[in-house]
Parts: structure tokens; C-alpha cells; sequence
């Protein structure tokens, strides 16, 4: 495992020093994606203009959610890289390299690609996360305190098992599947919001099926202390990293099943 | 919210060989073969296509979800039953149309022209018999003709199956709807465009296409009906193009504004635009230096 490690932090190391030697068209890259971010962001403001709050979440709660939602994607996004990249890797007939060499297929494949650009997202979120942070009057509890960390880890865990899933259909289909991006980000659309505003099959799909609910709005009821007009368990509220251990075992033995399963496309 | 990054579209062999029947074909019916083929080609994705009414049904059910929540919290505080001149009703139109919109003006995403100019295929399509604009236009044009058969459709059917959504039901409104978007297809063409075209300049696009993007999300009124803005920030996007891609359709359809006026203002970007898409499509290739060669 440490070896593993250790190749990881080498191959991830040198691209990331390979991007950082464009700074001008980085730093331009890092405007551009936040300018998105924002845009979005404003979006949620501008609804605020009508109301005080928005199902019972004032802006800052909201806020709160959208910065947590955004910095774990971001992380998942940057560090998961070369799984967002995988499709072009198969079609290509990359994966049949990454198989001959005496190393783990999966930590290769993460490391075949970084978008450190994609840090900007976590940047954004964090400035939005702090911003609610300072608004809202949070009793910082102990249990508080520590279970925030937790839940950043928890999700933007949950996201990245989400784009090994995305990954590993890939030895089926030997190509990206746009259903995914439905899963994908508008998971991390949802999330922004509280998840009592949608009702039926698309609450059950991401609280359940693809968990973005469990780790996301679930433990932030508790943080922020909110009131849960959908009556789900209270513990439910703290199972966030055991959800997000349980959603990253399945999505790691499917990616063995699929590496198993892999037939090269033979180009 | 929206995925941005796309696969290209793989090129259809046979292609290249248009127009070239010894003179025969006049410009027009070039066009419409081109067009024609855009369209069938683009008929072909049939997984995309599924995977694609998928996502924008998950979208628009997300996006639906918050505006109905915003005139409920509103309802209980006591507000109004409209929110800046919808009610909610009207808003699901809203929400429905900007989602059945994407693929037909192709809001994001679109990079074939930036493509060609990288790769040095833009050298030859120059020396072809054609009009370099029209002939992508004539493209563009067939794939919006397939986009709304297979996506437009079917995603306001969705919305209909989905959601609450009630549709008007006057033909005219459905005909003056129809002209203003194909107006403002034709804005938004012009401005995809110009935004490929600036690929002559700069060698990744990518940075202009995100700052291009956050613009037509924000100010043509996809993400949000441009009556929640401040009165500045209106005063602002209705003095830019943007409005005329999904906000004028919208409210056309919705019986908001006097139909004669608002196509007339697409139809002013429609034109203004085109020009300023040929002129600086002319000075790209007065500056054209093929990469690599």
C-alpha cells in the first residue's frame, strides 16, 4: 500500500508541476471556472430577494450547503482526474498499457490525468463555506467541531466513488456515458439545496441509491441544528462516514469486477 | 450545473465531398444538402440522444423542485402569488422551455469551428466553393431542426409527465414562438462563433468558453428569468444580446410582451450579430498562421 502510495505522490507530483508552469494561463483558467461558480451562486441570492427563507433555510444556511457540496466535488473533480479521464484512456487503448505494468491498475489510472484547475472549485466553495460560517451563529460544540471534517472527507468520498462507478461502466460501454453527468452533477446540484424541496423519486434516488443526501443534508441538520421536515432517524444525521466507507467499498469491487471484465478495443 | 465537458462528435465519412458536382448545385440547394446531412447525422446518436433527455429530465424536475419551493416559502410569508411577473405555473413554462432549449441553440458546448482551426482542417474548408458561414450555419441550422424533433420535444413532454407543467395552447402563440427561436438560434450561432473563431488567436479556448458560458447561462435568462434581477443588472442584460437565446422565446410563448416588438429586437441582434461574426471571421483569416504548418 505505501508503495502504492508513493507512486501515486511521483506520477501526480509531476503533472502537477507541469500545469504550474503556465501560471498566467492557469490563474486565467482559475477566473474563468469561478466566474461559473459565481454565476450559479448569484442565482441562489437572487431567489433570496423574494423570500426570507427558502423552506425554512435562510441564505446562509443554504450557503452552507452549497460551500460543502462544492469543495467536496472539487476535491473529488481534481484528485479523481484520470477516472473523469478514463473514457478517452479505454477508447484509446490506453488501459492495455496500464495493465502490462507491474503496478496497481487504479492508482495509475488516477494518476494519468491532474486538473489542478479544478481546485478552483474547492477555493470557491471554501469562500462560500466561510461566508456562511461567519454569518450563521452556530453553536460550536465539541461533537460539532469535530464531525465537520468528517463530513467534507464523507462527501467528496462519496464523489469520488461516484466517478470510479462512472469509470468502471466504461469497460461495458468502452465509452463515456452522458446518463452519468444526471447522476454526477445534478447530485452536486441537489446537494446545493436542502433536500426537503424535492419530493418523490428524486429525493429516494439521492438519498438512498446514491447517497449525496446521507452525507451532505443529513449531517447538516445537525450542524446547523435545523429542524427535519422530512422525520428521517436522527441517527441518520451521523452515519456519514460509515455511508460513504460502505458507497466506496461497492464502487471499488465493481472497479475489480470491471478490470476483470476488461476486453481490449483492440486500437 | 451543467456539464460542460462533451465529448466531439465523430466525423461522418462522405462528408467532405459536398458541392462538389462540377457546378451543377446552386449555393442554395448546397446549403440544404448540408443541412440535410447535419440533420440525419445528428438523427444517429440515438444513445446520446436518451442519455441526454435523461439529464435534462433530472434537471428540469431539480430546477422545477426550487422555484416551486420559492413561491410555497413565499405563500407562507405571506407574499404574493406572483413572483417578478410569474406565477408559478408560468415559472415551470419557464423552467421547461430554457431545458427543451439547450440542444437547439446548443447553449454550451460547441467547439467544431475552434476544432478545425487547431487541427489545420480550416485551411481546406477555406479553399472550398462555399461561404465558410454560411456553410456552418447551414450545419448548425440542420442540427437544431433534429435537436428540436428529438430533444425539444420530448423534454417538454417530460416536463409534462414529471411536473405540473400546463402548456398554452393557442397555435399562434406556438408560431410566433417558433420564429423567435429561430431567431435566437440564429443569436446564438453568431455568437458560438465568434467565440470559435477566437480560437485563431488564442490556442485554448477553454478559459474564453467558460467566461462565454457563465454569460449566456446568466444574462440570456436560462438559469433565471431575467425580471429577479435589481433593476442595474436588468437595465444591463437588456441592453445585450443574451435575452434574445431563451428569455424573449420564453416570455413570447408566456404572452408577456407585445410579439411584434420582441422578435424585432432578436431580429436586430439577429443581423447585427451576423455581421460582427463575418467581420471578425474576416480579419481571423487575414491574421491566419496554420499551427504546425
Amino acid at each position: 500500500m505505501t508503495r502504492e502510495t508513493a507512486l501515486w505522490r511521483r506520477l501526480i507530483g509531476a503533472r502537477a508541476r507541469g500545469q504550474v508552469a503556465y501560471p498566467v494561463s492557469f490563474l486565467l483558467q482559475l477566473f474563468s471556472t469561478s466566474l461559473l461558480f459565481f454565476v450559479e451562486l448569484a442565482v441562489v441570492a437572487l431567489m433570496f430577494r423574494q423570500v426570507d427563507r427558502l423552506g425554512g433555510w435562510r441564505l446562509a444556511e443554504v450557503a452552507f450547503l452549497y460551500g460543502l457540496s462544492a469543495v467536496a466535488i472539487g476535491v473529488a473533480l481534481c484528485l479523481g482526474s484520470g477516472l473523469v479521464a478514463f473514457p478517452d484512456q479505454i477508447r484509446q487503448g490506453g488501459f492495455d498499457q496500464v495493465l502490462t505494468r507491474p503496478a496497481s491498475a487504479f492508482v495509475q489510472v488516477l494518476a494519468a490525468d491532474l486538473r489542478l484547475d479544478r481546485l478552483g472549485r474547492v477555493l470557491n466553495g471554501l469562500i462560500v463555506f466561510g461566508y456562511a460560517l461567519v454569518v450563521l451563529d452556530v453553536e460550536w460544540t465539541a461533537g460539532r467541531l469535530l464531525y465537520l471534517p468528517v463530513v467534507v472527507v464523507s462527501a467528496a468520498v462519496v464523489f469520488g466513488a461516484l466517478f470510479v462507478l462512472e469509470a468502471t461502466l466504461c469497460f461495458w460501454t468502452t465509452q463515456g456515458l452522458e446518463v452519468v453527468n444526471a447522476f454526477t452533477f445534478g447530485g452536486a446540484t441537489l446537494s446545493q439545496y436542502p433536500l426537503h424541496l424535492f419530493d418523490g423519486w428524486l429525493r429516494r434516488l439521492f438519498l438512498f441509491a446514491i447517497p449525496v443526501g446521507l452525507v451532505i443534508y443529513a449531517p447538516s441538520l445537525y450542524l446547523l441544528d435545523k429542524h427535519d421536515p422530512l422525520g428521517l432517524p436522527g441517527w441518520l444525521r451521523f452515519t456519514a462516514p460509515l455511508v460513504s466507507a460502505l458507497f466506496a467499498a461497492v464502487a471499488g469491487s465493481l472497479w475489480r469486477v470491471g478490470v476483470r471484465h476488461y476486453r481490449s478495443t483492440g486500437s | 450545473m451543467a456539464p460542460t465537458e462533451s465529448p466531439p462528435l465523430p466525423p461522418i465519412a462522405g462528408e467532405e465531398g459536398l458541392g462538389g458536382v462540377g457546378g451543377l448545385t446552386t449555393p442554395v440547394r448546397l446549403y440544404l444538402a448540408v443541412a440535410q446531412r447535419s440533420f440525419r447525422r445528428h438523427l444517429a446518436y440515438r444513445a446520446a440522444t436518451l442519455a441526454g433527455l435523461f439529464t435534462n429530465a433530472v434537471f428540469g424536475v431539480l430546477i422545477a423542485s426550487v422555484f416551486t419551493a420559492l413561491y410555497r416559502s413565499r405563500a407562507t410569508e405571506g407574499g404574493g402569488e406572483r413572483i417578478a411577473g410569474f406565477d408559478v405555473a408560468e415559472m415551470l413554462v419557464f423552467v421547461w422551455v430554457g431545458q427543451s432549449l439547450i440542444m437547439v441553440l446548443h447553449l454550451w458546448g460547441w467547439w467544431d469551428v475552434a476544432q478545425a482551426v487547431r487541427s489545420g482542417d480550416i485551411v481546406s474548408d477555406l479553399m472550398k466553393p462555399f461561404d465558410f458561414y454560411a456553410y456552418w450555419l447551414s450545419r448548425d441550422l440542420g442540427r437544431a431542426a433534429c435537436h428540436v424533433l428529438v430533444r425539444f420535444v420530448p423534454t417538454m413532454a417530460l416536463g409534462m409527465l414529471l411536473t405540473d407543467l400546463a402548456l398554452p395552447r393557442s397555435p399562434l402563440r406556438w408560431v410566433a414562438f417558433a420564429v423567435s427561436v429561430l431567431l435566437g438560434l440564429l443569436v446564438a450561432f453568431a455568437f458560438r462563433f465568434m467565440v470559435n473563431v477566437s480560437a485563431f488567436w488564442l490556442l485554448d479556448v477553454r478559459g474564453v468558453g467558460y467566461l462565454a458560458y457563465s454569460a449566456v447561462n446568466f444574462l440570456s435568462g436560462f438559469l433565471i428569468p431575467l425580471t429577479f434581477f435589481p433593476p442595474w443588472l436588468r437595465g444591463i442584460a437588456e441592453a445585450l444580446p443574451f435575452r434574445a437565446m431563451v428569455m424573449l422565446p420564453a416570455e413570447i410563448l408566456l404572452a408577456k410582451r407585445p410579439v411584434a416588438a420582441a422578435l424585432g429586437v432578436q431580429l436586430l441582434w439577429a443581423v447585427a450579430l451576423t455581421l460582427l461574426a463575418r467581420a471578425v471571421l474576416n480579419r481571423a483569416i487575414r491574421k491566419l498562421t496554420v499551427q504546425g504548418g
